[in-house]
């Protein structure tokens, strides 16, 4: 925190905001307090809900939580939400792509 | 991008063409090449893991990750990569505010948090190599496990590694740029570190998912 107050270039000028980047800093701060916590959550999911693989509740669970956690990375800290409509659209491609893949997986599968 | 300077001329203001962009905003050419870049790179690990979730569930017998592979280790990983994503984004803003000394101490704990990943994943590897967990014949305890165990283990893993490696490189070279003050000139001279951000955290997000589907599930 003490380096917005002393944000300065090798010229001795400042063009930092210094309201506007504390805001940033906090948020940050609060994402990165989240995805430890959803870290430590992650690890009690599997002695809760046991080891087998076909556990529903615990896959349910841990993809949840995993999909939460790159959510908030991709939005907050590579700035996803604040990106023009075709940056998103390029980013998002391997959700398109991961989708087409399970239709495809699904119709192999009850054919 | 023509539609770029169509725009501007035909408002009269050339001083922020970036901003007229109707489709891609302020993004410049080299973010948008990085987020294709990401783009693919995502599709590269998403063939691995389904690739991995194929052969785990059409397999007769399949180890329980969590007994074979140190999940307390691998976790503290986890936290030190998160942890090196924070330092990323306050280097972004240290290169934004053209504080240079800010940016070299950042980007210095960023590369850190790097190092101390990898070292925790050869650690890790030893170990599993040293409990009979191979590439291609696999064992636990002295039984034979399926060898798909830990050849899909290490193809995952082992890819991401790289790619912290890629960017570790990345980073010492945005580093010594950092030192030299290129960075923190004002204008688009804080991109190349935007840039290296938008790859470490994608590095830090594609691990969030091989941590919950390989290690944890």
């Amino acid at each position: 925190m003490a380096d917005q107050s002393t944000a300065s270039d090798d010229h001795g000028v400042s063009e930092a905001h210094p309201t506007v980047e504390v805001s940033k800093r906090q948020m940050y701060v609060y994402i990165f307090l989240i995805l430890g916590f959803l870290t430590f959550i992650e690890l009690f999911v599997p002695p809760v809900y046991g080891a087998d693989w076909s556990s529903t509740t615990k896959m349910l669970l841990l993809c949840i939580l995993a999909i939460l956690k790159a959510g908030l990375v991709a939005a907050y800290f590579m700035h996803l939400n604040h990106e023009a409509k075709w940056t998103r659209w390029i980013a998002y491609t391997p959700i398109y792509m991961g989708g087409a893949v399970i239709i495809i997986m699904l119709e192999s599968i009850y054919r | 991008m023509s539609t770029v300077h169509a725009a501007t001329e035909s408002h009269g203001d050339h001083s922020d063409l970036a901003a007229e962009d109707p489709h891609f905003g302020k993004a410049t050419g080299g973010k948008i090449a990085m987020w294709m870049f990401i783009a693919q790179d995502g599709m590269s690990f998403g063939g691995l893991l389904f690739a991995y979730g194929i052969l785990r569930a059409t397999a007769q017998e399949w180890p329980v990750p969590a007994e074979v592979l140190g999940i307390n280790l691998t976790a503290f990983a986890t936290f030190l990569l998160i942890c090196s994503s924070l330092t990323m984004v306050f280097a972004v803003l240290a290169a934004q505010e053209k504080n240079k000394a800010s940016l070299v101490k950042w980007l210095g704990l960023t590369i850190l948090g790097g190092i101390g990943f990898l070292g925790i994943q050869v650690y890790e590897y030893q170990h599993l190599v040293h409990n009979g967990v191979g590439f291609v014949n696999s064992s636990f305890e002295g039984e034979a496990i399926n060898s798909l165990f830990g050849t899909t283990f290490y193809a995952v893993t082992g890819f991401h590694g790289l790619h912290v490696l890629s960017g570790v490189i990345y980073l010492i070279c945005i580093f010594k740029g950092a030192v030299q003050g290129k960075y923190t000139q004002g204008g688009d001279s804080a991109s190349p570190v935007e840039l290296v951000g938008l790859f470490w955290h994608f590095v830090d997000l594609v691990w969030i998912l091989v941590f919950t589907f390989i290690y944890l599930l």
